[in-house]
């Protein structure tokens, strides 16, 4: 064990490492383009440089990980627990993903504004803080230093009105969110005295909780539905997906996602257990129509983008019925699913990429008709992450969902296993369309992907990734055992109660 | 022959090369050159069928479960890959064998295109099957079960008829629902299990042990088992995919459908729905309820088959009507009639897979499955005619062959618990005969009046050596039943004593938390 005394500025600095290597990171990556910003090759390289930072980052995650770094004493600001180390994983996986597959993209789609590589590394720094939070104002900082990078980030094909739309709606919404969420964090400050959250928890763990406790717990489930793109905080989610560059919808579902259940995860297991009989409710409620309307509305969709839009609100509300239970189980549910769901996502917006123009807006669920002919390992790689996604046995999503099921039977809640179960049955009718059309029925006359082609970094995250969800979804116990182990220490009091 | 095979250690490998050894095929043919795929897929499936009749003598008909093995998967959850074989597994498990190179051997001219896959997929299948009836932990049987729908799935939709896709998807909806109900029912008894024994286990025998552990569940739990087995049988009114699902598949995917995947519905009620459920499965109503299912499933299947123009609908439908035998006797519960359902079983299969077969094969030279595209091809085709009559006869149950002996079992069995639905069923029998009899009256005898069925060829070697194990096993089953029914004599024995409601509410259920 690595103890970290985080009274020290060493101490601190050790304990954000990740973080401050990726900053760092970005201010270079920065400087450099300010100076060489003219040709398709000074953007690769400023690709190039950014991922080397987020390699460098990774290693100092490895680093405090593989070392078990443990607070001495209390967590002031930031967590230093498996369970910060292993969405961090995630996090920068997802990061450096959509940087590899952004080489090539940009230059096709003649995005060569200098800015986007630095945003994507302020943009993870922030999720790093986000998911890494021991205490509320680092976590609303950690919130809006990613928030303020993926507003642009959305916005970020200039020429394309609606991905200037998907940035706007984007920023005004989550500005919205973020009211709430500060309004939420001065509430729950005003009745516990307390912003960090394992202190909030022992103080709200005391006597029976004020009304001003639990108006600010029901403001922060607010800010967080929005980022998680709950049903009914969902309105914005479809458009942005839809509107921004292929690679950030799928940064955006994968990474916001990650660090934003992370954040809320920690809240309700740290900060709020003894609230549980008020928001296991709301949860649930906010599950079953997550996975509802996601999936019901994902059924009538006809461009792959929106649909795939859709499906990762549907997943949200899987990852809902993961948090309901609020023991470690849960949580452990919540980090499996997050990483099966990051995977696959991930190759399924990478491959999308790959089969259309002018941020595959318009790619139909006929035009990929043929695809196995002309493009067999697409092809099969995308059948790959739709069964993933659909949770057929074989693949990493099933795992995952059974822990999910796993998680809340072990709570007694029988409901939401069922209408997960359910809607995952609705998903079939939009994710074997695709399968369908590639497999089953004959090439188009000419369709946009015909002239377009997997490039190189792309091919290989596709690769790894697609090799990963089946590897895991055959062998999954390490994959299990992480997610266990991550949440190990979190802090959860446990409150005895009868009748259950 | 047995000390031989021990000598060889056939016992404790054979269950695992026969899920492995398929599957083992998809990566050869992958990277073989796409004209010898059917070749390579030939040679596995035929491997894999001699690897496997050894067990038909090395089994020990006295002893019940054999060959038990277990490997460590998730053992942290419960789960372990646990395997082992009973009576109703072996001739299951036999069956699905010999019907793997079969159907390769019959797909040789049917399938042109993207054969590479096409076997992939095949292989694949019965990989899945096999470890469907092997597999005695909950989980592993779950993934099994699943993993049948993707290759059959492909099959329908790629080399299908003309509105594959739409049978393709209705196929796997229907039976996707089922099943990820199951899962959660299955989660659910794990954990009710293990708060009881405070340990998790997703294998068979602890939780048949521990059962009464499900309690007030219990009959939620037989519902989610019931609907994912009962849509795969499929009994009335879940029926409706089978017909679409079985036309517009080739013939290879509706003989593995109709021979093997159909009988997984009615072994699940065998091996888990009624064994952990008794006391709520032999209720009154529900027994009730299945076994009016069972005599409407028999009865309407008959009847809608009586009036398909198409040849191939019609014997999906009478697939409908057979099994509504095993559903009957499987509640009938008693040796005759329990036997009586597994002898079904397998008689549905050879010869429903060998009409299947006779249907691909006057497909391929006419480009019609329409009874009024034929008639009084007996003249043009003789042995042909001859053996569509031999396996008609077999399927409407004439005595001699092996039809015969499952339905005589189940209505002898179940008639002193049912009488009245026996009644109905017996009577039905008719039907059955009405409907085929027609039907190869018109496509066979009579005046030969079409010109271009004239021209037509009879069967070729090929064709003959596909029919011939099928077409021996009818024949076989028919005039001496004596081994089969004595492979199965202890797994039914097995099932009745399961199956006794009560025998399960002496443990008394005490809390404990499971920590995992």
């Amino acid at each position: 064990m690595n103890a970290i005394d985080l009274t020290t500025p060493v101490g601190i600095a050790k304990a954000l490492l990740p973080e401050l290597i990726l900053a760092g990171a970005a201010l270079v990556v920065l400087l450099v383009v300010a100076w060489r910003h003219r040709t398709p090759a000074d953007s690769r390289l400023a690709g190039w440089l950014s991922a080397a930072g987020l390699v460098a980052s990774g290693a100092g995650l490895a680093w405090l990980w593989a070392t078990d770094a443990r607070p001495d004493g209390l967590a002031q600001m930031i967590a230093l627990d498996s369970f910060r180390f292993a969405a961090g994983a995630l996090i920068l996986v997802s990061a450096l993903a959509t940087v590899l597959v952004s080489l090539h993209y940009l230059e096709r789609e003649g995005m060569l504004a200098p800015e986007y590589y630095p945003l994507i590394l302020l943009g993870t720094a922030g999720m790093l803080f986000l998911a890494g939070a021991a205490d509320l104002i680092v976590l609303f900082l950690g919130l809006e230093v990613m928030s303020v990078a993926v507003y642009v980030l959305a916005g970020y094909d200039r020429r394309n009105v609606f991905s200037a739309e998907a940035a706007l709606k984007y920023f005004l919404i989550g500005a919205f969110a973020s009211g709430f969420l500060l309004y939420g964090i001065a509430l729950t400050y005003g009745a516990t005295g307390q912003t960090n959250i394992s202190l909030i928890g022992a103080v709200l763990g005391v006597g029976a909780p004020s009304l001003l406790a639990r108006m600010g717990l029901g403001l922060l489930l607010i800010g967080l539905g929005f980022k998680v793109a709950a049903v009914p905080f969902h309105m914005w989610a479809p458009d942005v997906y839809d509107g921004s560059p292929t690679p950030i919808a799928g940064y955006m579902a994968t990474g916001v996602k990650v660090a934003a259940f992370i954040a809320l995860t920690r809240l309700l297991v740290e900060a709020f257990p003894s609230l549980d009989q008020f928001w296991q409710p709301v949860i649930g409620v906010l599950a079953i129509a997550t996975m509802v309307v996601g999936n019901l509305i994902a059924l009538a969709q006809k461009t792959l983008k929106r649909m795939l839009a859709y499906s990762s609100i549907a997943h949200a509300g899987y990852l809902l019925a993961a948090l309901w239970p609020g023991t470690h189980l849960g949580a452990s549910a919540v980090m499996l699913y997050l990483g099966a769901y990051t995977l696959t996502t991930l190759a399924a917006f990478i491959l999308l990429g790959s089969l259309g123009r002018n941020g595959e807006r318009a790619v139909r669920f006929d035009d990929i008709a043929g695809l196995a002919r002309r493009r067999p390992w697409t092809a099969i790689a995308l059948a790959i992450c739709m069964l993933s996604l659909l949770g057929f046995p074989g693949t990493f999503g099933f795992i995952g969902k059974w822990y999910i099921i796993q998680a809340v039977v072990a709570s007694h809640q029988y409901i939401l296993p069922v209408i997960l179960v359910i809607t995952s049955v609705i998903s079939a009718g939009y994710y074997l369309p695709v399968i369908m059309a590639m497999y089953m029925r004959e090439p188009g006359e000419e369709a946009e992907w015909h002239g377009l082609r997997l490039p190189r970094p792309a091919a290989w995250v596709t690769g790894i990734a697609v090799v990963a969800l089946v590897v895991f979804g055959v062998l999954p116990r390490r994959a299990i055992d992480v997610a266990v182990q991550s949440v190990r220490q979190l802090a959860r009091t446990e409150i005895p109660r009868a009748g259950r | 022959m047995t000390a031989f095979l021990d000598s060889i250690g056939y016992g404790s490998w054979i269950l695992h090369v026969l899920v492995l050894l398929p599957m083992a095929g998809v990566p050869l043919i992958l990277l073989a050159p796409e004209r010898l795929a059917k070749h390579l897929a030939m040679v596995v499936a035929t491997l894999e069928f001699v690897l496997s009749l050894g067990l038909w003598w090395h089994f020990d008909p006295a002893a019940g479960m054999q060959y038990r093995s277990t490997l460590a998967w998730m053992p942290q959850w419960g789960i372990n890959y646990t395997v082992g074989m009973d009576g109703t597994s072996l001739v299951m498990v036999l069956l699905t064998t010999l019907l793997g190179p079969v159907s390769v051997l019959g797909s040789y001219k049917y399938i042109t295109r993207r054969e590479r896959a096409f076997y992939c997929l095949l292989l694949a299948m019965v990989t899945a099957m096999v470890g469907c009836f092997i597999a005695l932990d909950l989980f592993v049987f779950y993934v099994f079960f699943e993993l049948m729908l993707i290759p059959m799935y492909f099959l329908i939709g790629i080399w299908g008829g003309t509105r594959r896709l739409y049978a393709a998807i209705k196929f796997f909806v229907y039976t996707f629902l089922g099943s990820l109900l199951m899962l959660v029912a299955i989660v659910v008894l794990v954990w009710k299990v293990a708060a009881v024994t405070g340990k998790l286990s997703f294998a068979y025998d602890d939780v048949l042990r521990h059962i009464s552990a499900a309690g007030d569940a219990a009959p939620w739990l037989f519902g989610a088992f019931a609907l994912a087995f009962a849509i795969k049988v499929p009994m009335f009114p879940l029926h409706t995919w089978l017909p679409d699902a079985h036309t517009e598949a080739p013939t290879a995917g509706s003989v593995m459908l109709a021979s093997v995947m159909l009988k997984i519905g009615t072994y699940g009620f065998i091996r888990f729905a009624v064994p952990f459920f008794p006391s709520v499965a032999l209720s009154p109503a529900i027994s009730a309820l299945f076994v009016v299912l069972a005599v409407i499933g028999i009865v309407y299947g008959a009847l809608v088959a009586m009036v398909q123009p198409d040849f191939k609908r019609l014997v999906a439908y009478s697939s409908v009507s057979h099994l509504g035998f095993v559903m009957l006797g499987i509640w009938g519960l008693t040796l005759q009639s329990v036997q009586g359902a597994l002898m079904v079983m397998i008689a549905h299969g050879l010869s429903t897979g060998a009409l299947f077969l006779l249907i691909g094969m006057m497909y391929e030279r006419r480009h019609s499955r329409d009874i009024a595209a034929f008639g009084g091809i007996a003249r043009s085709v003789p042995i042909l005619s001859l053996l569509l009559t031999l396996v008609a006869f077999s399927s409407i149950g004439l005595p001699g062959l092996n039809g015969f002996i499952g339905e005589f079992l189940v209505l002898l069995g179940s008639y002193g618990r049912y009488p009245w639905a026996t009644g109905i069923a017996t009577t039905v029998v008719i039907f059955a005969a009405a409907y085929l009899l027609w039907a190869i009256g018109r496509m066979i005898y009579g005046r030969l009046d079409k010109p271009e069925n004239e021209a037509i060829h009879d069967l070729s070697l090929r064709e003959l050596i596909v029919l011939a194990p099928l077409v021996i096993g009818i024949v076989w089953m028919g005039l001496y039943p004596g081994p089969l029914l004595r492979r199965t004599e202890a797994s039914a024995r097995q099932f009745i004593e399961y199956a006794q409601p009560g025998r399960s509410s002496a443990i008394n259920p005490a809390r404990v938390e499971v920590q995992p």
